[in-house]
């Protein structure tokens, strides 16, 4: 009898989870329940749910969601914490971690029960490896975006549970949504991105006009938004960015570092255009084209009837 | 103001190679500073440039990881905390350690990290350290400005960006977009050797509360790149085409 | 792309012994730094000829100029571990490796000739690198023959005034301080010349074959007025001076050419082992492997020759022949690597110039720094005495 416990401050990963939590917990029996805070979220298809309410609102905070969380955790032997890996998640499954003395998988998919211990495989070396990790209950698991369906259904059942207001010592001044999501890239089933390989952030606009005649989304490699800064920290796919796994990704210009790669390499297929033929870009690639990006894109855009 | 800043002496993952049965042969792998790592002992010494104070840098132990603290040294800290441990510590222990070592020879009024590993990221050890510590963690900071006995951020998460303020002591994980690393002069690199590095053991900073190491890693093996690796080369016109009318045959546009 | 190999972590231990792990540390961080923010450029510093000054900027404040020094800023480093280094920067960009390898002959010079004043001004501003040298030697119609100059310096008062054209010259136009030889009545003396003095004009960058990054230019001086304190040891021993200064350049030169060799090496190799023809990689035919044996000892014993003459002028020793043999060999040496690697990547090679930029960059150092003919004659009278 194995309990799952799952949480996303993200809409989409929290309905996954409860499709990761429905996976481990079909042969073993076991409560799954996924946790809402302070109000029950519109539109996620999910089972069971677990609304934790407080003095104070809790979400946004780690120390409060995972002091939450855990709270719901005890009313379970054992549990299994499916975290979404989020930058908000990780932090949470940080702070769950060290509370419950658990350990806690970074990343993991195909997570399987194997007597009494979770598993699940996760990238290491900048996606270069496979390490399949296991650990013993009680535990806290990240899980991407994208390692599982979303299911179908809505919310069953919903229970109250007031928790204890905590603070966690961070204060929000001021919030400000981004331009693009780093979830809609998430979920983007074509994806269009842009490298060094571009001149100047005028220059981007040929991938933006790429990215729409093609229904997809725009990103691009960490340069063009850390080192030019051309574009938001969102827009930037890789080891540290988004990770994400489209049906198409196009790399414009990019010459696929592994840091790049990493963020990308489960795309269902993945097309490059660059100048180099030496660049490693076209070693991840099912189609590459060498050329120049200049006149590459213009001539695709022009077949696109976009040109 | 004390500044503290952890930094780890990672598997450089583009020189590492798989075996023939398609493990990593980590035994005598390359290593070095962890990525991002610069930029969080960068960020610490812009603290200490307007602020004032020390900035000690620590690393808990795999083999050669001095190397990384040396480096450290010479971009500009002040002292070094070499903590000895074995090689399979998880983000758990790894970041209890640190957490101890850090209240030891401390106090810290900041502790700063990178984001995650290069090798094996998770972003999990500085909420941790934050946890052992009872202290706020602020992650994913691109801004950091100390006034005070507060500290305030400019974080970017997900689909936001937050300006959030919390006290010192704090825990404040950074983002490589924050700042450039400097490089260290040769000049530099070689009085690094004369900076004071201690060596600590984990066994000496152990008390009740020491997590048993419950994470086993069961395989790792190389991830096959199975990719079609077709190249077009020429006109760009024709290319164009070709690419076009490979994509649609995938079914991908 | 690496920089920092093995195999300059066991010359370094065949070298220094146990001063290796140190030397090994500085070297790998330099590496480090010309991974990322030179070796990055070094295909548009040729496309465009140009634009090397933020990469020499950055090596200036390393310290990379000051490893072989001992004074004024100097950190006193064996000159073998500042050879190892130029191979490193000449593996990253072989132009602004050999921009920064001329300016520091110019150093060494007014080091070891210079007045005290000259020490203490001019030789500081060069090691921080707040003022970039060049030297001003070759004319249109005297580059191995020196002693044949025609650029003059009379003596006027306190003054002397400098005519005369040079050309080929490094950095002309982007240095501070010119280290010129010119004519007085005693013979061919060396000045230092401010780029500011009235007279000195510099031509249009002369389009190169390779080390196209660096600035190569006439440089005119027209009734130049310098200072007596402009004098640079002593009246008519210039040539002795550069003949002096050459032979530590000439085994930097010898040495950034190993670099060069090992990049272009390098790309050989990764592209043999990928490439398939005849239902097999190139890497397993015979034909490439003899010819992989052959480039992989070329750039070994070129590299063991350039640190055996750096380890007898750090022991005083008399060098010269040494360093004229270690120049001709790794010089040559480069050129045929480079050569055999072209060769390798076949069509690839010839149409992409991320392989053949090597070849060409190489090409230069058989010609300056002393010709491959010059030093073969230095070498010869070494061992026969001068020729009848």
């Amino acid at each position: 009898m194995t309990d799952v416990l799952t949480f996303s401050d993200s809409p989409q990963l929290a309905g996954e989870l409860t499709s990761a939590a429905a996976s481990i917990a079909a042969g073993a029996g076991g409560t799954v329940l996924s946790v809402e805070l302070d109000n029950v979220r519109e539109g996620v298809p999910r089972g069971p749910v677990l609304l934790l309410k407080s003095a104070n609102p809790i979400t946004g905070d780690d120390l409060r969601i995972a002091s939450a969380v855990s709270e719901a955790s005890k009313r379970m032997s054992s549990p299994i914490i499916l975290i979404g890996s989020t930058k908000l998640g990780r932090m949470v499954a940080g702070r769950l971690a060290v509370a419950g003395r658990m350990c806690a998988l970074a990343d993991v998919r195909d997570l399987k029960l194997d007597s009494g211990m979770l598993t699940g495989v996760r990238d290491v070396y900048a996606g270069k490896f496979n390490a399949k990790v296991g650990s013993p209950l009680p535990c806290v698991a990240l899980v991407p975006q994208g390692a599982y369906p979303s299911p179908g259904g809505s919310a069953a059942t919903v229970e109250e549970l007031v928790v204890p207001a905590v603070s966690s010592g961070v204060r929000r001044v001021q919030t400000k949504p981004s331009q693009t999501s780093a979830l809609d890239l998430r979920s983007a089933k074509v994806i269009v991105a842009a490298g060094r390989g571009f001149k100047t952030k005028e220059d981007l606009a040929l991938v933006e006009k790429l990215a729409r005649a093609l229904g997809g989304a725009m990103g691009a490699s960490r340069p063009l938004s850390s080192d030019l800064g051309w574009l938001g920290e969102e827009y930037h796919i890789g080891l540290t960015g988004v990770y994400v796994r489209p049906n198409l990704y196009l790399a414009i210009g990019i010459s696929g570092q592994l840091q790049h790669v990493a963020g990308i390499k489960d795309s269902k297929v993945i097309a490059a255009i660059n100048k180099d033929r030496q660049a490693p870009i076209f070693q991840v690639a099912d189609y590459g084209v060498v050329g120049d990006l200049y006149q590459v894109v213009p001539a695709l855009l022009k077949i696109l009837g976009a040109g | 103001m004390n500044v503290a800043v952890c930094v780890k002496h990672a598997i450089d993952e583009g020189e590492l190679r798989a075996d023939p049965s398609g493990r990593p042969q980590l035994q005598g792998a390359q290593a070095k500073m962890s990525t991002f790592d610069r930029n969080a002992v960068e960020e610490a010494l812009r603290v200490r440039e307007s602020k004032g104070g020390t900035v000690t840098v620590l690393s808990l132990g795999s083999p050669d990881w001095k190397k990384s603290l040396k480096e450290a040294l010479a971009m500009g800290c002040d002292r070094a905390i070499a903590l000895s441990s074995p090689s399979d510590l998880d983000a758990l222990a790894t970041s209890y350690y640190l957490s101890r070592a850090l209240q030891q020879k401390g106090p810290f009024d900041l502790v700063l990290l990178s984001e995650g590993a290069s090798d094996t990221y998770s972003g999990l050890v500085g909420p941790m350290i934050a946890g052992w510590m009872d202290a706020p963690f602020i992650g994913y900071a691109r801004k950091v400005q100390v006034e005070g006995s507060s500290v305030g951020a400019e974080v970017s998460l997900d689909d936001k960006t937050e300006r959030v303020d919390a006290a010192l002591p704090c825990v404040v994980s950074v983002v490589s977009e924050i700042n450039s690393p400097r490089y260290p002069t040769l000049l530099q690199i070689m009085q690094a050797s004369k900076k004071p590095m201690e060596e600590l053991s984990v066994d000496s900073l152990r008390d009740d509360r020491a997590p048993q190491v419950t994470l086993k890693v069961l395989d790792v093996a190389a991830q096959s790149v199975n990719r079609k690796k077709v190249i077009y080369e020429g006109p760009p016109e024709e290319s164009a085409r070709k690419l076009f009318d490979a994509l649609r045959k995938e079914g991908v546009i | 792309m690496k920089l920092f190999y093995p195999e300059h972590r066991r010359a370094l231990e065949v070298f220094y012994e146990k001063e290796a792990d140190n030397y090994s540390g500085l070297l790998e961080s330099l590496a480090g730094t010309l991974e990322k923010e030179v070796a990055p450029f070094s295909a548009t510093f040729d496309a465009n000829a140009g634009g090397i000054a933020k990469a020499r900027r950055l090596l200036f404040e390393q310290g990379l100029c000051r490893m072989p020094f001992e004074f004024h800023g100097g950190l006193s480093l064996p000159f073998g571990v500042y050879l190892l280094a130029m191979e490193l920067a000449g593996a990253a960009d072989a132009p602004t490796a050999m921009s920064l390898a001329i300016h520091n002959t110019v150093a060494e010079g007014i080091f070891r000739f210079g007045s005290d004043d000259q020490r203490k001004t001019v030789f500081g501003d060069l090691l921080s690198g707040r003022k970039l040298a060049s030297f001003s030697l070759t004319e249109p119609s005297s580059g191995s023959d020196a002693r044949s100059m025609h650029t003059t310096a009379t003596k006027e008062g306190s003054h002397y005034i400098i005519d005369g054209t040079k050309t080929f010259i490094t950095n002309a136009g982007e240095a501070e301080v010119y280290f010129v030889l010119a004519r007085t009545e005693k013979g061919p003396s060396a000045f230092l010349v401010e780029s500011s003095t009235p007279g000195l004009s510099v031509g249009a960058d002369i389009p190169k074959l390779g080390m196209r990054g660096s600035r190569t230019a006439e440089v005119r001086l027209d009734g130049c007025s310098v200072p007596e304190g402009s004098l640079v040891g002593e009246d008519g021993r210039g040539l002795d001076y550069v003949k002096s200064m050459l032979n530590g350049s000439r085994i930097v030169m010898g040495s950034i050419c190993v670099g060069i060799a090992l990049t272009s090496y390098q790309k050989g190799l990764a592209y043999a082992k990928e490439r398939r023809l005849f239902d097999k990689k190139l890497s397993d035919m015979q034909v490439t492997r003899e010819k992989v044996a052959n480039m992989r000892s070329d750039i070994t014993s070129s590299r063991v020759m350039c640190l055996y003459a750096s380890r007898l002028k750090d022991l005083g020793s008399e060098y010269a022949s040494e360093a004229a043999q270690a120049k001709v060999l790794s010089t040559e040496m480069a050129t045929r690597v480079c050569d055999q690697v072209i060769q390798l990547f076949g069509g690839y090679g010839y149409t992409n110039s991320d392989v053949h930029r090597h070849w060409r960059d190489a090409r230069l150092l058989t010609i300056g720094e002393g010709a491959s003919e010059v030093l073969r004659m230095l070498i010869a009278a070494k061992e026969l005495g001068a020729s009848g």
